[in-house]
């Protein structure tokens, strides 16, 4: 399949996240049951809102709904906004920590990619930032020396990055 | 009246929102409507959406008469196939259900305000009647009775 295909036929929508993620915090409080005015509140949408997107949660069996039209994670939804919630966490240190991407602009962007990257590379990438972190020479010297790299382009605008495409120019036009 | 009048307007606000959003639904749900009992859909979703716009105004007005402008946060984005009949209307139950229960829980807020209580208590009356009405036609199952309430 093509990517592009790919990300349209992800399973986990962005919204649904969004509403497993919700459901997993508000029911924190709870014993893990969640109202729907609680989570409309959380997501600052409305409750009809919510309670049309729990359908199709529901259809999935990602979520079960108890009394009082309360609902709760299966396991399958609480397996998939845990693993939202981390790559959420780890996308968000590298952005910021390595990256040094200013934090609303971190939490932005590490929301809009956490549901879409896979779990193999989440996984790969929390091992990166706990190589960073592990107090290695190397990995310390490794981030004191990127973070000094001020990504100036060479005279002829190719490098092994680019390939001939000045990627940098094309960016800074783009802000 | 309990809580603070700016909460109060927040609340009316949510509110209004949920029925103007309603009314947006309902909008797009009838050009997805499909099936044998399509023309007899749309009519109900046609006065559906006439009645949430009519309460919203009346939450406007609510707003308005409390000295604040309406404000209205609706994030909507709706697309879809097609739809049977069936599954609008279970839709709309949700729909309708959660501005029922949305009104009930903020009756607390407006006890002792004569105005604010007594159009809450109305909004709750209209709701439930609303709720039942559609409820009746989900469990009437089979198309023919599916019609045969929806045109009565």
């Amino acid at each position: 399949m093509e990517t592009w295909k790919e990300f349209e036929a992800n399973e986990l929508t962005h919204s649904a996240a969004h509403h497993l993620v919700a459901i997993y915090e508000v029911g924190l409080k709870y014993g893990g049951w969640a109202r729907v005015s609680d989570i409309a509140r959380h997501l600052d949408i409305t409750r009809g809102s919510v309670s049309i997107n729990l359908r199709a949660l529901k259809k999935r069996e990602w979520i079960e709904t108890g009394e009082h039209h309360m609902v709760r994670l299966c396991a399958k939804g609480l397996k998939a906004a845990q693993s939202v919630m981390a790559k959420r966490v780890v996308v968000k240190a590298f952005l910021s920590d390595v990256l040094g991407t200013p934090d609303p602009q971190a939490e932005i962007d590490s929301c809009k990619i956490e549901h879409l990257i896979a779990h193999s590379t989440g996984q790969r990438l929390a091992r990166f930032m706990r190589f960073l972190g592990s107090g290695d020479p190397v990995a310390t010297e490794f981030l004191e020396r990127f973070r000094g790299v001020r990504g100036e382009c060479p005279d002829n605008r190719t490098c092994d990055v680019c390939k001939g495409h000045c990627l940098v120019d094309e960016l800074e036009r783009a802000i | 009246m309990s809580g603070n009048r700016s909460e109060v307007v927040e609340d009316l606000n949510r509110l209004m929102a949920e029925e103007a959003e309603a009314f947006l639904r309902y909008f797009q749900m009838r050009f997805r409507l499909r099936g044998k009992n399509r023309r007899t859909a749309e009519k109900f979703f046609e006065g559906a959406l006439k009645e949430t716009l009519e309460h919203a105004d009346a939450i406007a007005k609510q707003i308005r008469s409390l000295g604040h402008i309406p404000t209205l946060h609706i994030h909507l984005s709706l697309g879809g196939g097609p739809m049977r009949p069936e599954e609008a209307l279970a839709e709309a139950l949700d729909v309708e259900q959660q501005a029922l229960d949305a009104y009930k829980d903020f009756l607390p807020r407006v006890m002792g305000d004569p105005v604010l209580e007594d159009f809450i208590r109305k909004q709750i009356a209209v709701e439930t009647e609303h709720v039942q009405e559609i409820l009746d036609v989900v469990h009437a199952g089979p198309p023919l009775k599916l019609v045969a309430k929806l045109e009565s």
